[in-house]
């Protein structure tokens, strides 16, 4: 398996990928940090962040802006190692190989998975570390810091987090799968980030603990039918 | 009888159409097996199916003398493809693109991608892009794929698409090396019945989905293909001469005019006797054999004919 990985990512030349998610964590710093220390969210005539500001913390601005531009970027991933090559055939010269069609498909999941996974963790450390370190500078934050960086309960936190929202990338892929669009995966995602972040009247989806837990096993439930489907349908 | 590939029954039911019906096809060890059939007659199903990309509806395929079965995995390392046309991942060179191949079927022999490159003359551009190659070029990179593991059979779709004369020669006789000198057994489909005639073994010619005919190219000659044509300005006179004088029933008048004499008994100094003595003007009398493409359309017509009937 480790094997099939390894040549997805050689195929997809995984570099192009780690660099263009090199450029989206530094983003994501610059912005947490602005956001943070330099007033970029502050309403110009009270000075105070324009957002609700005695709600939020700051690792709810980090959680929410490197949650989404994951699930954005692996969904984009899972696009084009997955929708694309059925569109462009070279799943069929996959499936022509072998090796059981699930092992294909499992291992271009994980192979998108890992890497996202990946990547959001380091965005997320190099957030939380970065206001951190500023914190220790500006001894001031428009948000509140509530991370506390020595607790091992953080981490854990941290990594069940990052596995939940990179695994809900797979229902963008059923989505895409079904309606044969790598437009289509990409926008289910866009609508993703508004179900795990948006409001029905006072009930507020993000603060809910149940939605990333029902949001995760509905995803794999999905990843489960696009592999099944993989293995038995005609290509 | 020894065959790397064998079809019983073989049905293929998409949407309530029968794209392949009741197939039986017989590929022996280290021939060339001729795939014919007009567009749509269900080829490239057939080979979907053969290739495990497809399940048959019903019946089942022989490889190797094992059913296959959607899980046989292991017969596919045995086999090379190109199934309609190539696929490639674009970003990479051609030589990439052979080397990341031997990964997913585990071959490992050296330098058998730059050989394989060599003998479809590829060299050339084997560090270049894909996506920078021409149709013909492509088209010779799949088959370098298709023959880079040594495979038992080689499945080939229409592998002349896009191919210059020159290519195409150089990939019949690159077919032909295969199979006599490496002893692959080949299952290639083309349109280009002139490439199949002189390339098969045997031919299948498939209409509608269904086998019309399985015969191997030398027996062709058996089934009154070779005849004597005779053109005379007087087609009444010269039938009749032929009937009355040369005891000759085994004949048809085409629609030109033209009569055609099957009868294998009687050669062309006697005819050519025989008319001159009855006064019959002979404007042309030679011998000839039809050509693949006549006995394909015959084949394909009578087909044709009895579905009309039956409608």
């Amino acid at each position: 398996m480790l094997k099939l990985i390894h040549l997805e990512w050689k195929k997809y030349h995984i570099t192009k990928y780690i660099r263009n998610a090199g450029i989206l964590i530094f983003i994501l710093i610059l912005f947490n940090f602005a956001m943070a220390f330099w007033g970029i969210a502050n309403d110009p005539e009270t000075g105070i962040p324009d957002i609700a500001f005695d709600t939020m913390g700051i690792s709810t601005n980090i959680e929410f802006c490197t949650n989404t531009a994951f699930l954005i970027f692996s969904s984009a991933m899972h696009a084009v190692f997955i929708i694309s090559a059925y569109k462009d055939k070279t799943m069929e010269l996959m499936f022509s190989y072998p090796i059981h069609r699930k092992k294909i498909l499992v291992s271009k999941m994980l192979a998108v998975w890992i890497f996202s996974f990946i990547a959001l963790m380091t965005a997320k450390l190099f957030c939380y570390s970065t206001i951190g370190f500023g914190f220790q500078f500006y001894h001031y934050s428009a948000f509140p810091i509530d991370m506390d960086l020595t607790a091992p309960l953080f981490y854990l936190g941290l990594t069940l987090k990052s596995a939940a929202v990179i695994c809900i990338s797979f229902i963008a892929l059923f989505f895409g799968i079904i309606m044969k669009s790598s437009k289509a995966a990409i926008i289910s995602s866009f609508l993703l980030v508004i179900l795990m972040q948006g409001n029905i009247g006072s009930v507020s989806f993000r603060d809910n603990l149940m939605m990333p837990v029902i949001l995760t096993i509905v995803s794999l439930i999905f990843a489960l039918i696009c592999i099944l489907r993989a293995a038995k349908n005609d290509i | 009888m020894n065959y790397v590939l064998e079809t019983r029954h073989l049905t293929k039911i998409i949407d309530g159409k029968e794209i392949v019906s009741n197939l039986n096809m017989h590929v022996k060890k280290g021939e060339i097996y001729g795939f014919l059939g007009p567009n749509g007659a269900g080829k490239t199903s057939t080979m979907k199916m053969i290739t495990n990309l497809w399940t048959p509806t019903s019946g089942s395929i022989q490889l190797f003398g094992e059913e296959s079965l959607q899980t046989s995995y292991h017969l596919s390392k045995r086999m090379g493809s190109m199934i309609e046309f190539p696929v490639f991942y674009k970003e990479l060179s051609g030589e990439d693109n052979l080397k990341l191949h031997c990964e997913y079927m585990g071959y490992y022999s050296p330098n058998c991608v730059e050989e394989a490159l060599e003998l479809l003359n590829l060299t050339h551009a084997s560090k270049q892009k894909v996506k920078n190659y021409s149709l013909g070029m492509k088209q010779r990179l799949g088959i370098a794929r298709a023959i880079l593991s040594k495979p038992e059979l080689l499945i080939l779709d229409e592998p002349s698409n896009g191919l210059d004369p020159a290519g195409m020669k150089q990939i019949r006789d690159l077919l032909k090396m295969f199979c006599h000198e490496y002893g692959i057994s080949i299952l290639i489909s083309s349109h280009l019945l002139t490439e199949v005639e002189t390339l098969a073994d045997t031919i299948g010619i498939l209409h509608h989905g269904r086998m019309q005919n399985e015969i191997a190219l030398r027996d062709i000659a058996d089934h009154q293909m070779i005849y004597i044509k005779l053109i005379s300005p007087n087609t009444t006179h010269a039938s009749y001469v032929l009937t009355e004088k040369l005891h000759i029933t085994n004949f048809k008048i085409m629609d030109n005019g033209e009569i055609r004499i099957y009868e294998k008994s009687v050669s062309l100094e006697e005819i050519s006797n025989t008319l001159s003595a009855q006064g019959v003007c002979i404007q042309e009398l030679k011998k000839k054999s039809d050509t693949l493409e006549d006995y394909f359309l015959k084949v394909t017509r009578e087909e044709q004919k009895k579905e009309e009937y039956v409608c």
